[in-house]
């Protein structure tokens, strides 16, 4: 068998040679070999071994004396707490989307009005993903005071960083079909966006901002170190009294409720991409759905809607419709219940704003330059925990990921319990592992690194198992046809077809990472977080600046890294 | 059902329209007017011309097949008539308006008066049937609407009404997505029809659909243009399709006329030569006026 093949390749003319890579290409792969390199060295560096971990164990032992019983605030409290986080989430979520369908609407190519609409549109998106929600939420709380009001605006505007991208995306994949049909018939612009383009991309808007909310409520609660309501704030409290019964109880809260919240968010967005098409008739649905038609046909045989002097110019209440009203009901009904529960303090916004030049006028110039050497000695450490964390991570998540994915493992059971796996990671926001971690290995870059790292089993297992399921199955069942085995097919088909999207994945992870470990540094898990916290604690903001500046300049070189990356890889 | 479509608004307009200069390019023997011309026409782009000197007018009232290979211009020609492409040299006149420097203003009211059918139908999948009808109505309507409710009542009964004359009224409330091709295209028709159009152009209507369905659509389309008094112009690729329902067939190759003679004296022999790879021995063999 061997030998014939081997003939066989003898008597081929000379294979053409093969082209030399592509500039990107060289480049993509210098990139990826330094960042690797660079994390082994933050690794290292870091001292995350197993050794140091091995030291911990005591600690860990004492945290759990310490921590047990938990101590649950009263329900009312809890209630209470839980209520105003939702409600600041929502506030915020809400804002978001209300900023980013105009954006994403002149940032997508095939709805803007020219080249510097769009030019402004993007930049705009890259400015509020690039500045971290943590500043924006100190800068807001110096203008606005205490209060929901800054949180809610350094939520919603951070996120049009992502929902406005995500929005502008969707809408330039989108088939552009009713859109040129509402203009051939001489519909405007926005008749042509509100018809043609909004009704077809509502499930994915509205997957969008549910995905949004999900990562909104995590942060909400680490914006509570610097000021925002509701659970985040309590915890907050608590740790810096020591009072670690009565944090941790906070933190199951939280857990709970981000894992209830994604379950929720998830169930939803399952329902809006799959369904949306009336084929049940049984159940309650089923029951309106015949009731409703009774109504428009006036018995068998009629002609229905055009039946003469039965003419229905009004949609019948069938089940989605029903469905439609009640979430829209529902959706103004938690609004306003959001708005009441923020209690917004008219007067101290208009104060806010009043006094806002003088207060942002605190903020330049920059200050600081003699404690810079440490402040770029502690970005370094952000850097290294971003890094490590990545690489850590990346180790973890990606064989979970691979056993979650349903057209790589076969067993059912495996594959669900890894998936089930995946969504309580997700559903635990990096600051409780944070504060677990900081107290169980000390203050420092280890605490933040092992947090972000098990983090990135949520994020990244589950575009890792995406992004294997997604790949053309027909590949793979060809090398099962010509006899190749499970592992076989897996590096040969499955993997070669998913290799472009988990670089991807991972440059993204990069770029989170990066961002998330600035944000932890305030509860002391290393990095120049803490420094960003304390300058704004002792008024220093001339200082917060120049950390700002430092910040978005690493986030800006990394972004551009990881866009250069995938392009170059897709 | 009350609300029957009125006959087509006043033909007063029409002579305006009629030009001296013209007759070359009308068959012979034809008295229509020309509703549609387009004179030295030629889009270029960048490079690829889509359309090459292209000379032609379309009679009022006259269903006429555009035929030709993908890429042969047909649906260029076509896009150019309602202004959804700009020519880059030459001039269109649309109902006595010359329309290749119209402003937007212009352009969205010459386009409420041209109904549009496309190949993939370009409906909302997720909204009713009813309120992708009423979106034909958008241009003449002011800002935009949110949910069927919003539409006017008379533009509801109107659309309805043309859902009627589809045999699809039955579906009014029924998610677009959930109907066959062939009904999705006649959807379509009555979203074209509800703008109450003086104009009907096709780009490849039949061509996603199933045999039986195209039949009924092309039917469907003849029939109505006739009831309405029409202009058609319909691109098409099946040969027999445009010998059984057109009144004039107008072949194009490369973004040149390469044939344009009324149905009846074109054999199907001839029409399947638009489709010869090289271009015929003398095109103005084909072109020439009977």
């Amino acid at each position: 068998m061997t030998l014939a093949t081997e003939s066989r390749v003898e008597s081929l003319p000379d294979l053409p040679r093969q082209p030399p890579p592509s500039p990107q290409a060289v480049g993509a792969a210098v990139i990826l070999l330094g960042l690797l390199a660079a994390a082994i060295w933050s690794t290292i560096e870091l001292r995350i071994n197993i050794a140091s971990l091995a030291d911990s164990v005591a600690n860990a032992q004492a945290f759990a004396q310490r921590v047990f019983p938990l101590d649950f605030p009263p329900l009312g409290e809890l209630v209470s707490l839980t209520a105003q986080t939702l409600a600041i989430v929502t506030l915020a979520t809400l804002l978001s989307v209300i900023l980013s369908l105009p954006v994403a609407v002149f940032a997508a190519w095939n709805t803007t009005t020219g080249a510097v609409a769009r030019g402004s549109a993007r930049t705009l998106i890259v400015v509020c993903r690039a500045v971290p929600d943590l500043i924006l939420a100190i800068v807001f709380f110096r203008i606005f005071g205490l209060g929901a009001l800054p949180g809610v605006l350094a939520l919603g505007l951070h996120s049009v960083g992502m929902v406005g991208k995500l929005y502008a995306d969707a809408i330039e994949s989108l088939d552009n079909g009713p859109q040129e049909a509402i203009r051939a018939a001489g519909g405007g612009r926005t008749q042509q966006i509100v018809s043609g383009i909004i009704p077809p991309l509502m499930p994915q808007l509205i997957a969008t901002a549910l995905h949004r909310f999900d990562i909104n409520l995590r942060t909400s609660v680490v914006l509570g170190y610097v000021g925002v309501g509701g659970l985040g704030l309590a915890i907050s409290d608590a740790m810096r009294t020591l009072d670690y019964p009565r944090g941790m109880a906070l933190a199951v809260a939280v857990l709970i409720l981000c894992v209830v919240v994604e379950l929720v968010s998830g169930s939803i967005r399952t329902a809006l991409m799959t369904g949306g098409r009336p084929t049940r008739d049984r159940g309650i649905a089923g029951l309106a759905d015949r009731v409703s038609a009774g109504w428009v046909t006036g018995g068998p045989g009629a002609s229905r809607a055009g039946a003469p002097g039965r003419e229905r110019l009004v949609p019948p209440w069938d089940s989605a419709r029903i469905a439609r009203f009640a979430a829209v009901a529902g959706l103004v009904a938690i609004v306003v219940l959001s708005f009441v529960g923020a209690g917004f303090s008219w007067e101290a916004v208009g104060y806010g704003i009043a006094t806002m030049p003088s207060t942002l006028s605190q903020f330049v110039p920059p200050g600081g330059l003699d404690i810079l050497p440490m402040l770029l000695r502690e970005l370094l450490v952000t850097i290294q925990i971003g890094l490590a964390a990545t690489l850590i991570g990346a180790i973890l998540a990606i064989p979970i990921g691979i056993l979650a994915a349903r057209n790589v493992v076969a067993n059912r059971a495996v594959q669900t319990s890894f998936r089930v796996l995946i969504v309580v990671v997700r559903g635990i926001p990096e600051l409780i592992l944070a504060i677990i971690f900081v107290v169980v290995t000390g203050l420092g870059g280890v605490a933040g690194t092992l947090a972000l790292a098990v983090g990135a089993i949520g994020l990244l297992s589950k575009l890792v198992a995406d992004s294997l399921e997604e790949t053309d199955v027909r590949v793979q069942e060809a090398l099962r046809a010509s006899g190749a085995s499970g592992v076989q097919v897996f590096f040969a088909a499955t993997l070669r077809q998913a290799a472009p999207a988990f670089v991807a994945h991972l440059m993204y992870l990069l770029d989170v990472n990066i961002r998330s470990a600035t944000l932890l540094g305030i509860v002391g898990a290393g990095g120049i977080g803490f420094y960003l916290l304390n300058a704004s604690r002792v008024m220093h903001f001339d200082v917060v600046t120049t950390i700002v500046q430092l910040i978005l300049a690493v986030v800006l070189v990394v972004e551009g890294l990881a866009v250069f990356v995938r392009r170059a890889v897709s | 059902m009350t609300p029957k479509i009125e006959p087509t608004r006043p033909t007063a307009t029409r002579p305006t329209a009629t030009q001296p200069g013209t007759a070359q390019t009308l068959a012979a023997g034809e008295t229509q007017y020309a509703d549609i011309r387009l004179e030295h026409v030629t889009k270029d782009f960048g490079g690829t011309l889509g359309l090459d000197d292209v000379s032609v007018a379309f009679e009022a009232q006259r269903v006429t097949a555009l035929l030709g290979l993908s890429g042969s211009g047909k649906s260029t020609l076509l896009r150019h008539i309602n202004g959804l492409q700009k020519p880059t040299r030459g001039s269109i006149i649309v109902r006595g308006e010359p329309i290749e420097h119209a402003s937007g203003r212009q352009l969205h009211k010459l386009r409420r008066e041209i109904g549009f059918i496309f190949q993939h139908f370009h409906l909302v999948g997720s909204m009713s049937v009813l309120e992708n009808v009423c979106t034909g109505t958008l241009g003449s309507l002011k800002g935009p609407r949110l949910s069927l409710m919003t539409y006017p009542k008379a533009i509801r009964r109107e659309a309805l009404a043309q859902l009627e004359r589809v045999g699809l009224a039955d579906r009014a409330f029924q998610r677009a997505d959930t109907l066959s091709g062939g009904q999705q295209q006649r959807v379509a028709i009555a979203r074209a029809l509800v703008q109450r159009p003086k104009i009907l152009l096709a780009d490849e209507p039949v061509a996603s659909l199933d045999p039986v369905s195209a039949q009924q659509v092309m039917e469907l389309i003849t029939r109505i243009s006739r009831e309405e008094e029409l202009t058609v112009v319909c691109t098409l690729h099946q040969v027999q399709t445009a010998l059984e329902f057109s009144d004039r067939i107008v072949g194009l190759q490369a973004g040149q006329i390469v044939l344009d003679r009324p149905t009846g004296s074109i054999s199907t022999d001839e029409a399947l030569q638009i489709y010869s790879r090289v271009a015929p021995v003398d095109a103005r063999e084909l072109t020439a006026p009977l």
